[in-house]
């Protein structure tokens, strides 16, 4: 049964994948204007050029025939040329991915963790100090514009203070690669921005769990048995309640590679997210399809191992 | 995997999995004075560092340049943004370069001498130069350089050689063009940077694109400075080039550090982490003026915000408002339109009204309108010229075109490239009500404005235009071949046989003084047709540190850019400022020292109070 339910789920995931394969070529192709011919006008080709370079990335061919070697040079591996940049599409994101999985992946981290232990505790001891604090710094962070907490941040910390730089991944003295300290001083503003960006949403899902199990009859019995009060909470209900916030968790490790484009914006940060942003300005499609690729892929598989580790956690699950 | 989920009440596998809490809570402790102790260490550790760097004579000197642009790609053949063109400047010469006021000068060739029928130029190289790598420039690497961009189709410096030219080196320091016409040739100057023939001619053979993917690490070139670093997306760093022919640069090292939003470079340029921030918006000016220790470089416009009239013509979908075809109504709009208003509400301190389509960075070429030509902002003077040209107005306000009784209504998209477009259309829209045009103004993306361009579905649109040092090619924008075929540059598709005329006119003088006039004569006649109404030259804002760099150079001289638009003069000429301003902590670039010992003593605090309020816990589980 359990491996029936994982090959179900394995299905829907490879239709999904092949879907946003597809979706990803007309998405772009919808957009108003011409990348080539815009490049035309800022450099001045000639229409002799223009014509070789609409050649050369196949934008004279019929949208069905373009479809096709689309498909076939993406499963290959092959994800094209940057029409901007004129480098390989896959060297260009190679460079960009691991600025991205360390900011993205540590402010996840730092917002899932305390998020989630200030949840149980808001939650647990609803109506208290703690839980009143917790809940309306959490909405208050949920609904504040990342773009506009990173630039105050960036203003009094870097500007006025200049205890931190104000972008970018580095600086470059011409040495050779970063140092650990370095890149921590350049990491620690958005860092901070990501994850107070992010912590509401883990503090208000595991708290509204939290809330929700601590009715439950089970805990109820619990208590009747004499546990403490401690024990009830976590052995009992965190594990129950924890499951939404397992699967939140799982899912923004899956947006990971989709990059943080409002923050790596503020902060200069070289990451997938501004190189998506910088991609959509100029309509460089190879980009925009390998980067929305990637991205929609990871959430994809991120979403299957949410499904199948949730059949693992919670029995009842299979049995729909 | 256990289930964590149990519905009944009774103890589970997973409860029996977990151990006690007080060795938890005890481990959870030990975690974060661990974290403390890490903090500390860390600021320790940066705090030990910074004081342990190099000793300031040994330390290489660094010029750190902020910009938004990014380099996509370092080759010289796929060169297109600000900082691609920059880093371009910084490391390659030409062979006659710009000078302070754009016109040619002596870079790698002292002079070009023209033959008497101005078919064949002869130029000379200077002695002893080299590339970077030490091999020695000769004759062959400039028409080795002309030649390749021309069979490669690399157009932006290929535009710069007439038709049917050719090229010759009868010896390692001369090198001849031969033109079909005569020709100014290379007293352009020719916009083509020289490269070495013995590294690039290998790919003699390679499409442009496997030629734009090639990557040189150190670059190899003959400027003052030479890439030697790139991080993609972050910085690149040029350094100093031994073999350089000129005034050997004070700087070792020039780095281009990119900032993805200029709120950001002006808190970079405050707290000392770059010395020069390249490319500021009119908005940032009170707060860049705000800063202690900043000097702000106004630029002369290289670019104006243009107001185009759409004649027709592009193809089937072009359908403009025929009544813009009448001299009268484009002048009385021009009337209309308060230009001084747009520059004090939408480009407050950094801008300049337009009037000619040369942009006025170019010095030399342009053209102060006379004031007795000059088109004044006058809407009563516009209405009563649309009133005489038999526009009347209608029961609404709204003029009536006689011939096609139809109101005159103008649709105008603004694009999203210009800084402002959409805010200036408004303006355009109320100045053009006062005269009873009524307009729609609809902000797009440059994408969809190239559309537009091509298709001539707009009556009018707001854009831009750049250009180079030399007029020819913003000039040649407004013939009427600038409208033929695709990809075409014309705005409207205006096609005056006259300005054709003028255009050829200039194209063919050889003496500049004469050819000055020329140019002046084809701007005014523009300015007189009113194909297109430049509305505004928005500077370019340049900030620099005064206590970190001295001795910048703006090309043009006084009103250009101080730093590698056109020319590197001024990254030979900086150097470090003689007497820094002492730093305080907001330019000391660091965490202070105090810091560390209070996050300590605060994690150290936390954890204390949460071991008390966790102690009742813990002695209930141990009485279970």
């Amino acid at each position: 049964m359990r491996l029936r339910y994982i090959a179900r789920k394995c299905g829907w995931a490879l239709l999904t994948l092949l879907f946003v394969l597809s979706a990803n070529f007309f998405l772009f192709r919808i957009m108003p204007g011409d990348p080539i011919g815009l490049l035309a006008r800022s450099t001045r080709l000639s229409p002799e050029a223009l014509a070789q370079q609409i050649h050369l990335y196949g934008l004279d061919q019929p949208l069905p025939a373009q479809y096709l070697t689309y498909l076939k040079q993406t499963l290959s591996g092959n994800l094209g040329v940057s029409i901007i940049s004129g480098t390989e599409v896959a060297e260009t994101l190679a460079s960009r991915m691991w600025p991205t999985v360390l900011l993205v992946g540590l402010g996840t981290l730092i917002a899932a963790v305390v998020g989630v232990v200030a949840g149980i505790k808001g939650g647990w001891t609803r109506g208290s100090g703690f839980d009143r604090g917790s809940l309306y710094s959490s909405l208050l962070l949920y609904a504040t514009p990342e773009g506009w907490l990173g630039m105050l941040l960036l203003i009094v910390f870097a500007g006025t203070l200049g205890w931190f730089p104000a972008g970018g991944y580095a600086s470059n003295s011409g040495a050779g690669a970063a140092s650990f300290g370095d890149v921590a001083r350049h990491l620690f503003l958005p860092v901070l921005t990501l994850s107070l960006g992010y912590v509401g949403s883990f503090v208000i899902v595991m708290r509204s769990s939290m809330i929700d199990v601590k009715e439950e009859q089970y805990i109820t019995t619990a208590r009747a048995k004499g546990l403490s009060d401690g024990t009830i909470r976590s052995q009992h209900a965190v594990p129950n309640a924890f499951l939404p916030s397992f699967t939140l968790i799982v899912l923004s490790v899956g947006f990971i590679l989709g990059g943080a484009i409002v923050v790596e914006t503020v902060f200069s940060w070289p990451g997938l997210g501004l190189l998506t942003y910088q991609a959509i300005q100029d309509q460089d499609y190879p980009v925009l399809q390998a980067v929305f690729l990637i991205s929609s892929g990871a959430v994809v598989v991120a979403n299957l191992i949410a499904d199948i580790a949730y059949g693992y956690l919670d029995p009842r699950v299979e049995e729909v | 995997m256990v289930s964590l989920v149990k519905g009944d009440g009774m103890s589970s596998q997973f409860a029996r999995s977990f151990v006690s809490r007080k060795p938890v809570r005890m481990m959870s402790a030990a975690i974060a004075l661990t974290m403390a102790a890490s903090v500390g260490a860390f600021g320790m550790v940066s705090a030990t560092a910074d004081s342990a760097s190099p000793s300031p004579a040994a330390a290489p000197k660094v010029l750190r340049i902020g910009t938004t642009t990014s380099i996509d790609n370092p080759t010289i053949w796929a060169v297109n943004s600000a900082s691609e063109w920059g880093s371009i400047v910084i490391q390659y010469d030409m062979a006659l370069k710009f000078g302070p006021d754009l016109t040619a000068s002596p870079g790698l060739a002292t002079s070009c001498d023209p033959s008497e029928d101005n078919r064949t130029w002869t130029c000379h190289l200077r002695d002893g130069l080299k590339w970077s790598d030490g091999q020695p420039i000769t004759s062959k690497d400039v028409v080795f350089s002309y030649n390749f961009v021309r069979d490669k189709q690399f157009d932006y410096f290929n535009s710069y050689f007439p038709e049917g030219t050719t090229f010759t080196a009868p010896d390692d320091k001369t090198f001849v063009w031969h033109l079909t016409k005569p020709s100014i040739g290379p007293m352009r100057p020719a916009w083509c940077y020289i490269v070495p023939e013995h590294i690039w001619g290998k790919y003699s053979n390679s499409t442009q694109n496997q030629i734009k993917a090639v990557k040189l690490f150190p670059n190899v070139a003959s400027g003052p400075f030479v890439m030697t670093q790139a991080n993609a997306g972050q910085n690149w760093t040029f350094s100093r080039n031994p073999n350089f022919w000129g005034t050997k640069p004070t700087y070792d090292q020039v780095v281009f550090q990119l900032y993805t939003n200029q709120e950001a470079m002006v808190q970079a340029l405050k707290n000392g982490e770059i010395d020069i921030a390249d490319g500021f918006d009119g908005p940032l000016l009170p707060a860049l003026t705000a800063i202690p220790n900043v000097a702000v470089q106004k630029v002369e416009s290289d670019f104006w915000v243009s107001l185009a009239f759409n004649f027709g013509g592009q193809g089937p979908n072009a359908h403009p408002l025929p009544a813009l075809k009448d001299l009268n109504v484009r002048k009385a709009i021009q009337m209309a339109i308060d230009k001084q208003g747009i520059v004090d509400k939408v480009y407050p301190g950094a801008a300049t009204p337009g009037d000619t389509i040369v942009r006025p960075l170019s010095t030399f070429w342009h053209l102060n309108v006379p004031a007795e030509k000059v088109i004044e902002y006058d809407p009563a003077a516009a209405n009563a010229l649309l009133d005489q040209s038999g526009y009347a107005k209608g029961a609404d306000g709204i003029r009536i075109d006689p011939k096609t009784n139809e109101p005159l209504h103008i649709t105008l998209p603004t694009s999203d490239d210009v800084n402002g477009s959409s805010d200036v259309g408004q303006l355009v829209r109320g100045y053009l009500k006062q005269i009873g045009i009524t307009v729609d103004v609809k902000p797009t993306t440059a994408a969809k404005m190239y559309d537009l361009q091509q298709s001539g579905e707009f009556d009018a649109y707001i854009w831009y235009w750049s250009g180079d040092p030399d007029p020819n090619y913003v000039l040649s924008v407004f013939t009427s071949s600038a409208c033929d075929g695709d990809g075409h540059l014309s705005d409207g598709c205006w096609k005056d046989p006259a300005y054709d005329a003028l255009f050829e006119k200039q194209q063919a003088e050889f003496d500049q003084a004469k050819r000055q006039q020329d140019v002046y004569e084809a701007q005014q006649y523009i300015y007189d047709q009113i194909p297109d109404v430049a509305l505004v030259y928005p500077n370019y804002i340049e900030a620099y540190r005064t206590d970190k760099v001295a001795g910048l150079v703006a090309t043009p001289a006084k009103v250009g850019y101080l730093t590698t638009s056109y020319d590197y003069a001024s990254m030979v000429a900086a150097h470090p400022a003689e007497q820094p301003v002492t730093t305080d902590s907001s330019s000391s670039g660091g965490i202070p020292v105090w810091v560390w010992p209070l996050a300590v003593a605060a994690i150290g605090v936390g954890v204390f109070l949460s071991m008390r309020r966790s102690g009742k816990g813990s002695e209930e589980f141990e009485r279970d």
